[in-house]
């Protein structure tokens, strides 16, 4: 049983109006509520692995016992599985190792000289951990925080591996271009994922401190204040409808919003002029139709 | 093969049009020893006499004899460059001492020579303008703009007295303006080449520029690089929450960026900066990296855009004004 929000306003229609304007307003509704996230999508196993891509799960260090909990939510959710699926339409030259493993600190990290992503335990575990019970004050959800926090720090390292393994002209500070690859692929599945997965990566830039000494702004990352900007630019210069809210709120500030539009269209020509000819283009949407996320995601289940 | 062909293709432009545009009439030999225009064996010309000092001193009083022409005076007839440069005459009487200072030293010139090699598919107007702002950021298919208000303000940033070790500050004036020209051309050249900017287009700019100003040679790449830097360290404000909504980067951002730049292209010269703890350690060490990928990010994207054959003739014409290496 599954109440459908246009069910009611077509009833309401009804008593109004002729059948045939009710069946129209049905047939219109229906268009419009056909999101990318509507049961009718495909599920990820549809797709081939992607045979580039190495994919483990490491054991926890023995010192690090709890993070055996955390590997096995990973694994039952097939998430290192889905992700070479994922990654199904891309023609790597070399192979991509990626891996779940614990590191002791709370990180993730293209290794060049492995040609491998680390996405380490206590990064899934941080998430957790800083995301709100249910709602934070700012409207950020549990499950935005845990599944788009996570998901960017797989699609940031991914920015680095690309940028690294494809030879990816990169003129801008690297850090910045990683984040902005994984802000471009949040918004190519629909607008559902791009508020979970946006807000929950800015999330993890919200509760920010700014550099205090002049020697923190060597950090060749941006200062999480700009990240937090940053990601949410993209997103509402690729997205104006889905994230309009954060500029009528003033979160977003007029002046950078104004750009926004230009600063997305930016990162749009440099992915489709650097990254998109490494691309199985009728591949890709196929995984673009794919139904990613579930409403279970991000939820701890005991 | 190729690409180290192509790279030395590269900085062998870079290399003597920076040396003749750059350090010829504007830095002048720095003291006893420092030699510039010392004709090559094999050159027909005589080597044009260099005029000392800052191209843009702070005191208005400087009267400079008028310069010696472009050194490579075949750049009159390279005729290929796609640039168009004006000194807009500014309201505000103020700015007009300045706009003289520009013309008799003739920047724009310089500039346009240098940028001649770049094959632009359109033209490109580069102006020094009033702007009643510090900055006229390009728009698609528009000019580029130096604001008077900018050189102002750089003349203004020089501290009444002279820090020891600080660089002096007709380096920081350089290496400011320098600085801002290259990265709004660089901004221009993104959007006239249709380039891929992954990362920030204001930070890709410094970069590019930056790597543009550390093609020059050792000596150059102080001055300017230091220079900026230090325009950078002069100008930094305290930024707060909202201020990092800017697109474009802190000041002290900048200044370590610029810095990391140098220290990529020439460990060994830059390294007093880590020693004397202007750079920390754990940025320098990932300088190198930085260098090498932005590199890389020009051989792929700016230099198929450089005419080789003029680059062969700017090559020949500059030759002779270009220092001995240290």
């Amino acid at each position: 049983m599954k109440p459908t929000p246009f069910r009611s306003m077509t009833s309401r229609f009804k008593m109004r109006c002729s059948k045939i304007v009710a069946a129209l307003a049905v047939a219109a509704a229906a268009l419009l509520v056909q999101t990318p996230e509507s049961a009718a999508q495909p599920r990820p196993q549809e797709l081939a692995a992607n045979t580039r891509v190495i994919i483990d799960y490491i054991d926890p260090m023995l010192r690090f016992p709890r993070s055996q909990a955390t590997l096995d939510r990973l694994r039952k959710r097939q998430v290192l599985e889905e992700l070479s699926m994922f990654l199904s339409p891309l023609r790597l030259p070399r192979v991509l190792r990626i891996r779940t493993k614990s590191c002791g600190v709370v990180n993730a990290f293209y290794d060049r000289s492995e040609w491998a992503i680390s996405l380490c335990y206590e990064f899934y575990e941080h998430l957790e951990q800083i995301a709100p019970q249910t709602t934070s004050p700012q409207g950020f959800t549990r499950d935005e925080v845990v599944v788009g926090g996570f998901i960017d720090a797989i699609f940031h390292e991914l920015g680095h591996a690309l940028f690294d393994i494809l030879q990816v002209p990169v003129f801008g500070r690297e850090e910045d271009a990683a984040d902005q690859l994984s802000a471009f692929l949040m918004l190519q599945f629909g607008k559902d994922v791009a508020r979970t997965t946006i807000k929950g990566a800015a999330f993890t830039y919200l509760n920010n401190r700014n550099p205090r000494s002049r020697a923190e702004y060597a950090d060749e990352h941006g200062t999480d204040a700009q990240r937090f900007f940053n990601y949410l630019c993209l997103a509402y210069g690729g997205e104006p409808e889905a994230f309009r809210d954060f500029v009528d709120n003033g979160v977003l500030p007029k002046a950078r919003a104004d750009g926004c539009a230009r600063e997305n269209q930016l990162v749009r020509r440099a992915f489709a002029k650097t990254i998109l000819p490494h691309i199985d283009v009728d591949l890709m949407k196929q995984v673009q139709s794919v139904r990613w996320l579930r409403p279970s995601d991000g939820r701890t289940s005991k | 093969m190729t690409f180290v062909v192509r790279l030395v293709l590269a900085l062998a432009f870079i290399v003597p049009l920076g040396a003749a545009s750059l350090h010829a009439q504007t830095f002048g030999p720095s003291g006893p020893g420092g030699g510039a225009g010392k004709p090559t064996p094999g050159a027909d010309k005589p080597a044009p006499v260099p005029t000392p000092g800052p191209v843009f001193r702070p005191t208005t009083t400087d009267v400079t004899p008028p310069p010696a022409p472009p050194p490579t005076t075949a750049g009159a007839d390279w005729g290929n460059s796609q640039v168009d440069v004006v000194y807009a005459e500014p309201q505000d009487p103020r700015f007009r001492p300045i706009r003289e200072r520009l013309m008799r030293r003739q920047v724009l010139e310089q500039l346009r020579l240098f940028l001649s090699p770049l094959r632009l598919p359109r033209k490109l107007l580069v102006q020094v303008d009033q702007c009643n702002a510090e900055q006229r950021p390009y728009q698609p298919g528009g000019a580029v703009t130096i604001c008077y208000e900018y050189i102002a303000k750089v003349a203004q940033l020089v501290p009444p007295t002279q820090q020891i070790g600080a660089p002096p500050p007709e380096s920081m004036i350089l290496g400011a303006v320098i600085q801002q020209v290259l990265h709004e051309v660089a901004i221009a050249t993104f959007d006239i080449l249709d380039i891929p900017v992954w990362g920030r287009e204001r930070d890709a700019a410094d970069k590019l520029a930056g790597f543009i100003m550390v093609q020059f040679g050792r000596d150059v790449a102080l001055r300017v690089m230091v220079g900026a830097a230090r325009y950078f360290e002069l100008s930094e404000r305290q930024w707060t929450q909202a201020d990092f909504a800017s697109e474009q980067a802190p000041e002290a951002q900048r200044f370590y960026n610029y810095l990391c730049i140098a220290i990529g292209a020439d460990p060994a010269t830059f390294r007093f900066l880590v020693d004397q703890n202007l750079m920390p350690q754990r940025r320098a060490q990932r300088c190198g990296n930085e260098f090498l990928s932005l590199r890389q990010a020009f051989v792929q994207q700016i230099l198929p855009h450089v005419d080789v054959q003029l680059l062969k003739r700017v090559q020949s014409a500059t030759w002779l004004m270009l220092d001995e290496p240290k």
